[in-house]
C-alpha cells in the first residue's frame, strides 16, 4: 500500500502555485514550464487550482505582509503529506527586497520549505531540475527491502537542489 | 507640437497671471507652482481648453517641513506638472476627483503612503498597505525607517457581512485564485449573473520599492526598479535611467539609442505574445494559449542572446547599455523574427474568424472613448477605445523619432479590439526591430558617468507594453536618489475595468480583466 501511494505521488504530483508578492518573473517561468517547449506534464506534474487537492506548493515572491497570512492558510488547507518548493531568490531569502517595510522576506519564515530553487528568476530548466530532484527524494533508490519513508519530516532538511545557470553578462 | 505647447501654457499664464509661477522645461514642458485650491482651477482650465487632458500621476513627496503634492497632467500634446505643497502637521488638500475621475487611485495611494488628506474624497482604510500596518505611520515620510515599523494585530474583516437580507451576492476573487497569476482581491457583487459592483483591494504585491530606492545608490537602483516587473523589466530600468540621464543632462551615444529600442521592443513582443495566449486560457481556448507560448520561447531566446539572460537582462545602465549586439548575431535575430512574422497571419485568422473566440470577445467589456479619456486610460486599452495615445509618437524617446511605424488604433472598445491592437503591435514591433538592425549607427554603446547625480528633478515617460510608464526622480546631489515615483500602466487601467465590468455577466469578468493585461507587481510596486 505504501508503495502504491509513493508511486502515485511520484508519478503525478499535483502542484499549486502561489505568488506571495513576486515580480512575475518566476511566475511566468513556471507557466512557461507547462507550455510545449518544456512540457512538465510529461512527468505527470499538473497545475492544480485548489490547495485541497495539491501535493506540492510552489511559492514565488518575497512574502509581503499581506500575503504571509494567506500563505499560511493555503499551506494549512493542503492535505498531508505536503511539500513546499521556494522558487527564486526572493522566496529563498527575500532577495533584493530584503529589509523593505512591507516584506517578511523568505518563505521559510512563514511555512516549512522542502526545497529551494535560487535564481532571479531560475531558468525553466532549473525549476524542472528542482521538481525532479524533489520527486527522486520522495522515492529514493533502496538497497534493502524496507518500508518507504513518507513523512515530510524525513526530507524536510532544507537543501539547495538546483543551481540556476546564469550565463555571464 | 511646440506651438500648441506655448498655447496651453499661455492660456494658464493669461488666466492666472501672478498667482502661479511657471518654470519652463522642468518636469515636462513646464512646472507650475500653485497654492492649494488653485490647482483645481488650473486643471479645470486645462480640461476646458483640451478635451484629452488627464492625470498621469500624482507624486507625493516629503520636503522636510511640508509635503509636496505634484500633479502630472497630460493633454493631447503637452505634459506639465502642477506643484502644490501642504504643511506636514495638517496635510489637507482639495480633491480633484470631482473634476477628473481618473485621479481616484492616485489620491488613494498618496493618502495611504504619505498621509495626505484629500478633502472631499473619503479614503477609508488602507489602499496599498497591509491591514496590520499601524495607523498614523506613513512609510514614504523621511522620518519612518523601513525596518523599524511594528505591525499591529489584523482587525477582523467585516466586508462579507453587509449583504444580509439582500438578493445581491458578493463573490470574492483572490488573493489566491486560478484565474489570477498574482495575489490580488476583487469583490464582485452580482445580482443573479449580472455584475453590479466591483471593489478592488490591491497591495498584495506591495514591496515598498519606492522607499527602498532611497537607501540604495543609483547603480543599485537600476537593478532594483528592474525587479518591479518580471515582464516589462527593460522598460522599468529604462524609465529610471532615462530620468537620471535627464537630471545629469547626458547625451547617450546613437548606437545605445538603437540598442535600447531593440531591447524595449523585444520586451513588448514577448509581453504581447504572453497576453494574447493568456487571453485564450481565460476564455477556455487552451490551444491558443499553447500556440502563443510556444512562439514566445524563440523571443525569450532572443532576449537571452542580446542581453545575456532570459528574463532580467539588465541591459540598461546610466549612460547607455551594458552590452552590444554582435554583427554575427544579426542573422539569427532576423531569422527568428522572420519566423514569427510568418506565423502571424494564422493567429490573425484565429482572432478574426474563430466563432467561439469572437463570441467571448466581441462586444464584451466595452469602454467608450469618452470614458477612456475621463479615466486617463493608457496603452492598448486606450488605443482599443479609439484614443490615439502612444508615447513613442507623442513624446518620442530614444530613437523612436527616427523610426517609421504605425500607431495602431481600433474604435470598438471591446476585448476583441484590445487584443487586436496587441496583435497588430506585434507586427509593428518586428518592423521596428528590423529597421533598427538595418540602420544601426556605429560607435560606442555607453559613456562613462560620475556616480553622484547633481541636485534636480526630472520625469521620464515611455511606452511600455501595457501603456505609458512614468518615472519621477528627485536627486539631492548624493549618490542616492531623494525620491523615485513610478506610475505603472496597469495602475492607470484598473479603473476602466471597474467601469466596464458593471452590467455584464460574471462569466465575462475573466476575459474583460485579462484584456487589460493586468500586472499587479507593477501596480503595487
Amino acid at each position: 500500500m505504501t508503495d502504491t501511494k509513493t508511486w502515485a505521488r511520484v508519478k503525478s504530483p499535483w502542484v499549486l502555485h502561489f505568488n506571495s508578492g513576486a515580480c512575475n518573473g518566476c511566475d511566468i517561468e513556471i507557466v512557461a514550464l507547462l507550455t510545449p517547449k518544456y512540457d512538465v506534464e510529461r512527468f505527470g506534474v499538473k497545475l492544480e487550482p485548489s490547495p485541497r487537492h495539491a501535493d506540492v506548493l510552489l511559492v514565488t515572491g518575497c512574502v509581503t505582509q499581506q500575503c504571509a497570512e494567506r500563505l499560511k492558510s493555503i499551506y494549512d488547507q493542503m492535505p498531508q503529506p505536503k511539500f513546499v518548493v521556494a522558487i527564486g531568490a526572493c522566496a529563498c531569502s527575500g532577495g533584493v527586497f530584503e529589509g523593505n517595510y512591507n516584506v517578511v522576506g523568505g518563505v521559510d519564515k512563514v511555512i516549512p520549505v522542502t526545497a529551494y530553487i535560487p535564481g532571479c528568476p531560475p531558468r525553466p530548466e532549473a525549476i524542472l531540475d528542482g521538481v525532479v530532484k524533489l520527486l527522486n527524494a520522495l522515492n529514493p533508490p533502496k538497497p534493502k527491502k524496507q518500508p518507504k519513508q513518507e513523512k515530510p519530516k524525513e526530507i524536510a532538511k532544507p537543501e539547495v537542489v538546483a543551481q540556476s545557470a546564469q550565463p555571464g553578462s | 507640437m511646440s506651438n500648441n505647447n506655448v498655447n496651453m501654457i499661455d492660456i494658464i499664464k493669461s488666466k492666472f497671471g501672478d498667482k502661479v509661477q511657471i518654470q519652463m522645461g522642468l518636469l515636462g514642458a513646464a512646472a507650475i507652482t500653485a497654492s492649494n485650491g488653485l490647482h483645481r482651477e488650473i486643471l479645470k482650465a486645462m480640461i476646458a481648453a483640451d478635451g484629452k487632458t488627464g492625470i498621469t500621476a500624482i507624486t507625493g513627496l516629503d520636503l522636510g517641513a511640508t509635503i509636496g503634492v505634484y500633479y502630472h497632467v497630460h493633454t493631447s500634446n503637452v505634459f506639465v506638472t502642477i506643484k502644490t505643497e501642504v504643511p506636514k502637521e495638517n496635510p489637507k488638500i482639495q480633491t480633484i476627483v470631482d473634476i477628473h475621475p481618473g485621479a481616484v487611485f492616485h489620491e488613494l495611494e498618496v493618502a495611504d503612503l504619505l498621509g495626505v488628506v484629500f478633502e472631499g474624497h473619503p479614503t477609508p482604510g488602507h489602499f496599498v498597505l497591509s491591514e496590520n500596518w499601524p495607523q498614523g505611520v506613513f512609510p514614504l515620510r523621511k522620518d519612518v525607517k523601513a525596518n523599524e515599523v511594528k505591525m499591529v494585530p489584523t482587525p477582523s474583516s467585516e466586508e462579507n457581512k453587509n449583504l444580509e437580507n439582500s438578493r445581491l451576492v458578493k463573490i470574492i476573487i483572490g488573493p489566491q485564485h486560478p484565474a489570477l497569476l498574482e495575489p490580488e482581491k476583487f469583490a464582485v457583487t452580482v445580482d443573479g449573473e449580472t455584475v453590479t459592483n466591483v471593489e478592488p483591494r490591491i497591495g498584495y504585491v506591495h514591496r515598498g520599492i519606492e522607499k527602498a530606492t532611497e537607501t540604495r545608490t543609483y547603480l543599485q537602483d537600476v537593478y532594483l526598479v528592474e525587479r518591479i516587473c518580471g515582464i516589462c523589466n527593460a522598460c522599468h530600468a529604462y524609465g529610471f535611467v532615462g530620468a537620471v540621464e535627464k537630471i545629469m543632462k547626458l547625451d547617450v551615444p546613437p548606437r545605445a539609442k538603437y540598442l535600447r529600442v531593440i531591447a524595449l521592443e523585444l520586451n513588448r513582443l514577448h509581453s504581447h505574445l504572453l497576453t494574447l495566449g493568456h487571453a485564450g486560457l481565460e476564455i477556455g481556448y487552451e490551444s491558443v494559449f499553447q500556440y502563443f507560448w510556444r512562439d514566445r520561447e524563440p523571443i525569450m531566446d532572443l532576449v537571452e542572446l542580446t542581453s545575456g539572460n532570459r528574463v532580467y537582462g539588465s541591459l540598461m545602465t546610466v549612460g547607455g547599455v551594458r552590452r552590444d549586439i554582435k554583427d554575427t548575431d544579426m542573422p539569427k535575430i532576423r531569422s527568428i523574427l522572420k519566423d514569427l512574422r510568418g506565423k502571424l497571419p494564422f493567429y490573425r485568422q484565429i482572432y478574426e474568424n474563430e466563432p467561439t473566440l469572437k463570441l467571448r470577445m466581441k462586444d464584451v467589456g466595452v469602454l467608450s472613448r469618452d470614458d477612456a479619456i475621463k479615466l486617463s486610460v493608457v496603452g492598448p486599452v486606450a488605443r482599443g477605445s479609439g484614443v490615439d495615445i502612444d508615447v513613442r509618437k507623442d513624446d518620442p524617446h530614444e530613437a523612436y523619432g527616427e523610426i517609421p511605424f504605425k500607431e495602431i488604433v481600433y474604435s470598438s472598445g471591446d476585448v476583441w479590439a484590445r487584443m487586436n491592437v496587441r496583435m497588430d503591435e506585434v507586427e509593428e514591433s518586428i518592423n521596428i526591430i528590423d529597421y533598427a538592425l538595418d540602420h544601426m549607427p556605429s560607435g560606442p554603446f555607453r559613456i562613462d558617468v560620475p556616480r553622484s547625480v547633481p541636485v534636480g528633478e526630472a520625469i521620464h515617460r515611455l511606452e511600455a507594453p501595457r501603456g505609458e510608464l512614468f518615472y519621477y526622480v528627485r536627486s539631492n546631489g548624493t549618490d542616492m536618489p531623494d525620491r523615485v515615483k513610478v506610475r505603472t500602466p496597469t495602475f492607470a487601467n484598473i479603473p476602466s475595468f471597474l467601469k466596464s465590468a458593471i452590467g455584464e455577466s460574471i462569466a465575462d469578468v475573466p476575459a474583460n480583466f485579462v484584456s487589460l493585461d493586468p500586472c499587479f507587481s507593477c501596480t503595487d510596486r
